[in-house]
């Protein structure tokens, strides 16, 4: 069993004291983010990024930090969901519906540590299910030529698009302004400047850090100035604290299928916390049938999306880990920051920095354990930082995103960049531009451009080899359902609804 | 609802961006060619596909509109203001004093009172500093305050 003995290496790597007590502070940071509304895990990961990069920590310690406040955000969301009504981040929309009306009811404490305990649940079993099937897929990934992964990365395109929800031509408009940005600087295969404008700041390409904060930094600061959200309605902490046994049980078939379901949503590209969210409850709304009473504090309302949440967040570091290729807009930004220390994530990952991968699939095992520590005891501690004010978080967060920039360049330039995407990022935003595309086709860019003209290279110019092996039809055939699918799942339930409010 | 004259701008904007790109991609060629597939082909692709989805976009728009709401307009465009004094000015006013003007902007936008948004703003950039250069390690500049905090 050479898994066994990877994972006692990770755990050798996760419990070096410097790890644990970084998984801590991260864990901290990112239940604060995510339960800041407004504030997501990719906002935390993105202004979190550079500063590890500036504090000079070693790549396996930076990247158990950033993991750690992405699963702190999928713990944080859920308590303002509950107690003020107002989703901390995406995935936790679904917690609102029910954790709110059972704070209502003077069962906060319930919620709040049902919602905690399932969220552990649904990443335990997310974690088993990487350590089990993690190594299989970069094992088998390893045999991937560059015509593979150049479909493999349009696949991973077709998923962020066509699961996008609304508006499938603005998310494939991201991704093509992402895949432009990238093309920017040195084409390192030819020598070539390519849209530098003659500009040295630029000869080296758009550093990553200034796309990721001016987008998910600068624009989401001035989305912010759009949400009156007072402390008013903070529902105070009244009743039992803790859920008791038969509460437990109540809620159990409904965490563990929905930790699953959210575990393989995670690991698909592009299908992230608030689709896993969104389909277990519906799932187990369906489920309870009659006797369940989702929407007005049914208890499985609130174990179940949170358990999917974080679970397809761990899900998500599995294709980033073995293929290269995201499976989210966070690990998107992790896969940028593994960038700046010069590490590709892919199949090779598993063999060249077992130390790395294995170290960070035990600290997410270990946050898991810190997070539930803390999000059960200490919600009240939490709660009081709802009440910082924004005149005070905003230039706070502005600060830290500026210091992170600078401290990579130290140039005005780099600043200036930022704030110009964002801005612009704000515009497309209010437009209803998804960003998470963006980011995606920005950091998968060169990796894509390379590999088609590698296999172009390899084939002399013959564009069949991009068809040519059964795993890229099928990779292709798979995008090609991923585009095509849900248009036609949406356009028949738009039909079947018309059918129903105009009865015959 | 009538369409979106918003996206309109959007899928035309892109449109443009595209076909810029694509013709601004025209003459990248590589002095020794060793590859079929030079620097030019993937941004002309990306160049010619984004013209096309921003001109699908151009000729069915959707239904959102681009709202901000009038109370807001300004808030908005004081913030933008900020931000951009802050990244012109970060170098040269120096780490502690731009923070502390941006947070007052900041704080004004905000809708704080402006001695609290000033007090706040002074306060992050001095906290901030002292913890990430003196603490941290974290190189930032000083600018007009140099003569008294060193560095430059």
């Amino acid at each position: 069993m050479d898994t066994l003995a990877f994972l006692l290496q990770g755990f050798a790597v996760a419990l070096t004291p410097t790890n644990l007590v970084v998984a801590a502070i991260g864990g901290l940071i990112g239940t604060v983010v995510g339960m800041l509304p407004g504030l997501g895990p990719i906002n935390g990961v993105a202004i979190l990024m550079p500063l590890a990069y500036a504090l000079k920590l070693p790549p396996e310690t930076a990247l158990i930090l950033l993991a750690a406040v992405y699963m702190g955000c999928e713990y944080g969301g859920r308590i303002s969901s509950i107690l003020l009504n107002v989703p901390g981040d995406a995935g936790a929309i679904m917690t609102a519906l029910d954790g709110h009306p059972m704070a209502r009811q003077g069962q906060a404490g319930v919620a709040l540590s049902i919602s905690a305990w399932s969220s552990f649940v649904g990443s335990v079993i997310a974690i088993a299910g990487i350590v089990a099937f993690a190594p299989l897929l970069a094992r088998w990934a390893l045999a991937f030529g560059p015509a593979e992964y150049f479909a493999l990365m349009c696949f991973a395109f077709a998923c962020i698009t066509g699961l996008m929800g609304t508006a499938p031509l603005k998310a494939a408009l991201a991704a093509l302004l992402g895949l432009a940005l990238s093309t920017v600087g040195l084409d390192s295969n030819s020598g070539v400047y390519r849209f530098t404008g003659d500009d040295v700041h630029l000869s080296d390409g758009i550093q990553f850090i200034v796309v990721v904060i001016g987008v998910f930094s600068v624009s989401e600061v001035l989305l912010m100035l759009e949400q009156h959200h007072g402390t008013g309605g903070l529902v105070r902490l009244t009743g039992r604290s803790l859920f008791n046994v038969r509460e437990l049980l109540h809620t159990a078939p409904s965490t563990l299928r929905s930790s699953v379901v959210g575990f393989v949503v995670g690991v698909l590209p592009g299908a992230g916390a608030t689709i896993a969210s969104a389909m277990t409850y519906a799932m187990e709304k369906r489920i309870a049938g009659a006797d369940g009473r989702f929407g007005e504090g049914d208890i499985r309302g609130v174990a179940a999306p949170e358990a999917a949440n974080n679970a397809s967040a761990a899900g998500s570091f599995v294709p980033m880990l073995t293929l290269g290729v995201p499976g989210s807009g966070t690990t998107a930004v992790m896969m940028g920051a593994l960038a700046l220390y010069n590490i590709t994530p892919g199949p090779a990952l598993f063999s060249q920095n077992a130390d790395l991968v294995w170290g960070l699939i035990a600290s997410l095992f270990i946050g898991n354990l810190m997070l539930l520590a803390i999000n059960i005891p200490m919600v009240g501690a939490f709660t009081s930082l709802l009440r910082v004010p924004n005149w005070l978080l905003v230039p706070g967060i502005l600060a830290v995103s500026a210091v992170g920039v600078f401290s990579v360049h130290a140039t005005t330039f780099d600043l200036l960049l930022m704030v110009v995407l964002g801005l612009v990022a704000y515009l497309l935003r209010k437009q209803g531009v998804p960003m998470a595309p963006l980011i995606l086709g920005f950091v998968l860019g060169d990796l894509m451009e390379q590999n088609l003209r590698r296999a172009l290279s390899i084939s002399n110019g013959e564009l069949g080899v991009l068809v040519s092996s059964p795993i890229t039809r099928a990779l292709w055939f798979a995008a090609l359902v991923m585009l095509v699918l849900p248009p036609l799942l949406r356009w028949r339930g738009r039909r079947r609804q018309r059918a129903r409010s105009a009865p015959a | 609802m009538k369409p979106s004259s918003s996206d309109r701008v959007l899928g035309a904007a892109c449109a443009l961006l595209g076909l810029a790109m694509a013709w601004a991609a025209r003459d990248y060629a590589a002095p020794i060619s060793y590859e079929p597939v030079g620097p030019r082909a993937f941004p002309q692709l990306l160049g010619l596909l984004l013209a096309a989805c921003g001109g699908w976009m151009l000729l069915r728009p959707g239904l959102q509109h681009f709202e901000l709401a009038p109370e807001l307009r300004g808030p908005v465009l004081l913030l933008g203001v900020a931000v951009l004094g802050y990244a012109a000015l970060f170098e040269w006013l120096g780490f502690p004093l731009a923070t502390a003007a941006m947070g007052l902007l900041v704080g004004l936008a905000f809708g704080g009172r402006w001695w609290r948004a000033l007090a706040g703003g002074l306060g992050l950039g001095l906290v901030l500093y002292l913890l990430f250069d003196k603490l941290l390690d974290v190189v930032l500049p000083t600018g007009l305050l140099s003569f008294a905090l060193g560095g430059r």
